[in-house]
């Protein structure tokens, strides 16, 4: 039972990629400008190297050919040049790419902290004060627009009270060596004197922007884990186990939390690909260095190359978190197997 | 509040009626109906109703206070921008962009879905099954990515942005109509009907869609909520609708150099669009509390 389901989602996940590299692919003919310049990223071509480079990237060749070399430079990790720094795009992938990880994991971890116990107290607690309010709040972060949101908390923190940095992961006096590139690690593993300033200023420099980012899942957190308690909290095993005597508090821990928080798992996959559009937008905001503000850049530079190296990397991203938590929910919930 | 009867009448009303009643008991569902109205209107008489000309720069009125600080005018309520122009009326007008354009991107985006999502759900097979695999992939890329994508391939504007915020949010559609209709498809009462003799055409016309609509109802509000969010993110980020436009995230992008000076004016369209979103959500969730209880009863 548990192979056929692997099976079937290898052969899924097979299949979304190829669709995806065919997508990038197709990107090359489909932006404006010179095929050859679109697939290489060299922005000058002399018309001696011309031939060699039209042979080399098989462009002479028929569409499918050509999809099978592009795959191939994918695999071996020649994504093409940037244009406006003629580097290899995938090593300015590789750099910008742990920035945006450490943000979004924050943000999704401060999430659940938030997110599920209050969603559990909303549920429990569905007709007090404290769970209307909570419920009202929710609805009011999940409209507020997320730019609008972070000016908002820029103007009150940084500009009237002056208390936390607006732009940036760490305040440039400090200089930290880049081993992991995810900043408080990096921090910690670097053998410098002043390490507990740094940490200091670099959490300075990541509250607001977490901050942000956070609200939507948490929001998203709340609502989703209040539904699925209300769900469970109606089923009759529930009656069963309360009238079998247990008390409240054993009856929400043993049979209510278990089975409400299985389709929370879920949720985590599905609102994954939101939270990494978002964190595109805060690191524009904050000038965060990540890969959402060098994806944006590229497009206000008309940078296809780093366009298409971009949307592999994201959207390869949210496939592969997709599928994690799908496969982690299969695994903790035996009825979803049978599917 | 059950009334004397003095007969065993049958009260059986329509389902919009008792739709209406459910939703009517929720005050917040309510008001966010009462400022959707307003929105709409908006939208609609923009043009015909701001008091000055949202495009006309006024060089001796530059970044007027707002009427309720002391160096206001009152004939400008919320004061001027930094080129002059009337800051009420460039709001106004930017519900048609913001508000109206996202109405438009919805109704052509269900329209379309609905089309696709009718074909998905009466089909079997392998067709079915290729449909559903491009499907997920459609759905694991981010809606706003994919506007971004498309703006990238089409190049910047208000036009494109429409366009791309439609397909972008087509996957959804497409993806919740499929299963409304497979799961009605199972109900007895379809086979009833063809055992009747109806063709899968009249299904679909008389027995799938009049029981689908609620739900495509509360489908287009989450998606017009997104896709106010969607437009104005667009604008902010300078892909959507170009600078003298008054969309109300490119507004917000203008003010940025004014953060010090005129910070009204970067709240201003922040609140039309929170509000703007938050009653479409305020709607969507009235409305399916309410069908959730007519199912009930």
């Amino acid at each position: 039972m548990m192979l056929h389901y692997f099976l079937r989602r290898t052969f899924l996940i097979g299949f979304v990629f190829v669709a995806l590299t065919v997508l990038a692919f197709s990107l090359s003919y489909l932006f404006p400008g010179d095929v050859l310049t679109n697939v290489s990223g060299l922005t000058n071509i002399q018309p001696e190297q011309q031939q060699a480079l039209i042979e080399y990237y098989a462009l002479d060749q028929s569409l499918i050919q050509q999809y099978i070399a592009y795959v191939n430079r994918i695999l071996d990790g020649e994504w093409g040049l940037s244009f406006s720094s003629q580097q290899p795009v995938l090593s300015e992938i590789i750099a910008v790419f742990p920035a945006t990880l450490e943000l979004a994991s924050y943000a999704l971890i401060l999430s659940f902290v938030l997110g599920i116990p209050l969603g559990l107290f909303a549920a429990v607690k569905a007709d007090s004060f404290f769970g209307q309010l909570i419920s009202g709040i929710t609805l009011i972060a999940y409209s507020i627009p997320i730019f609008w949101w972070a000016l908002l908390l820029i103007m009150l923190f940084s500009l009237t009270l002056g208390v936390l940095p607006t732009a940036g992961r760490i305040n440039v006096l400090f200089d930290i060596p880049t081993t992991t590139g995810f900043m408080l690690p990096d921090i910690w593993l670097s053998d410098i004197r002043y390490k507990s300033e740094a940490t200091q200023d670099a959490l300075r420099h990541l509250l607001l922007p977490a901050v942000v980012l956070a609200t939507f899942p948490t929001t998203v957190m709340i609502r989703f884990t209040r539904d699925s308690m209300l769900a469970v909290l109606e089923q009759s095993y529930i009656k069963t186990a309360r009238a079998k005597g247990l008390s409240r508090a054993q009856v929400l821990y043993h049979h209510g939390l278990r089975n409400a928080l299985l389709p929370v798992i879920r949720q985590i996959g599905l609102q994954f690909s939101t939270l990494i559009t978002l964190a595109m937008i805060t690191e524009v905001i904050f000038s965060w260095p990540g890969i959402g503000q060098w994806l944006l850049d590229s497009i206000y530079q008309r940078n296809y190359p780093a366009i298409q190296g971009g949307l592999l990397v994201v959207s390869c991203l949210v496939i592969v978190v997709n599928m994690l938590t799908e496969i982690l929910h299969t695994l903790f919930n035996p009825l979803a197997r049978k599917a | 509040m059950k009334k004397f009867r003095l007969y065993f009448e049958e009260h059986n009303r329509g389902p919009l009626t008792q739709l209406w009643q459910q939703f009517q008991r929720q005050h917040a569902a309510v008001l966010g109906l009462v400022m959707f109205s307003f929105f709409l209107l908006l939208t609609l008489f923009a043009p015909l109703i701001t008091p000055h000309n949202p495009y006309l720069q006024n060089p001796d009125l530059l970044l007027l206070a707002p009427s309720w600080s002391a160096e206001g005018l009152v004939q400008y309520p919320f004061g001027t921008d930094d080129l002059g122009r009337d800051l009420m009326s460039r709001l106004m007008k930017g519900a048609t962009y913001t508000f109206g354009i996202a109405l438009v991107t919805v109704i052509g985006s269900l329209l379309m879905g609905l089309a696709l999502g009718a074909m998905a759900g009466m089909s079997k097979g392998v067709k079915s099954s290729i449909f559903n695999h491009v499907l997920d992939l459609a759905l694991t890329i981010p809606s706003l990515l994919l506007a971004i994508i498309i703006v990238a391939v089409l190049g910047p504007g208000l036009w494109n942005t429409t366009w791309a915020i439609m397909l972008a949010l087509l996957p959804q559609f497409v993806h919740g109509i499929r299963n409304a209709i497979q799961d009605t498809l199972k109900q007895d009462y379809v086979a009833a009907y063809r055992l009747d003799g109806a063709s899968n055409w009249q299904v679909l016309r008389y027995a799938v869609l009049p029981n689908i609509w609620e739900h495509l109802t509360v489908m287009a509000t989450m998606a017009l909520s997104t896709a106010i969010l969607d437009i104005a993110a667009l604008g902010f980020l300078g892909l959507g609708a170009q600078a003298p436009t008054s969309e109300w995230g490119v507004m917000i992008a203008d003010a940025l150099d004014l953060i010090y000076l005129a910070p009204w004016a970067i709240a201003l369209p922040g609140i039309l669009v929170f509000a703007s979103v938050l009653s479409v959500n305020l709607v969507g969730d009235g409305l399916r509390t309410a069908m959730k209880k007519r199912r009930e009863n």
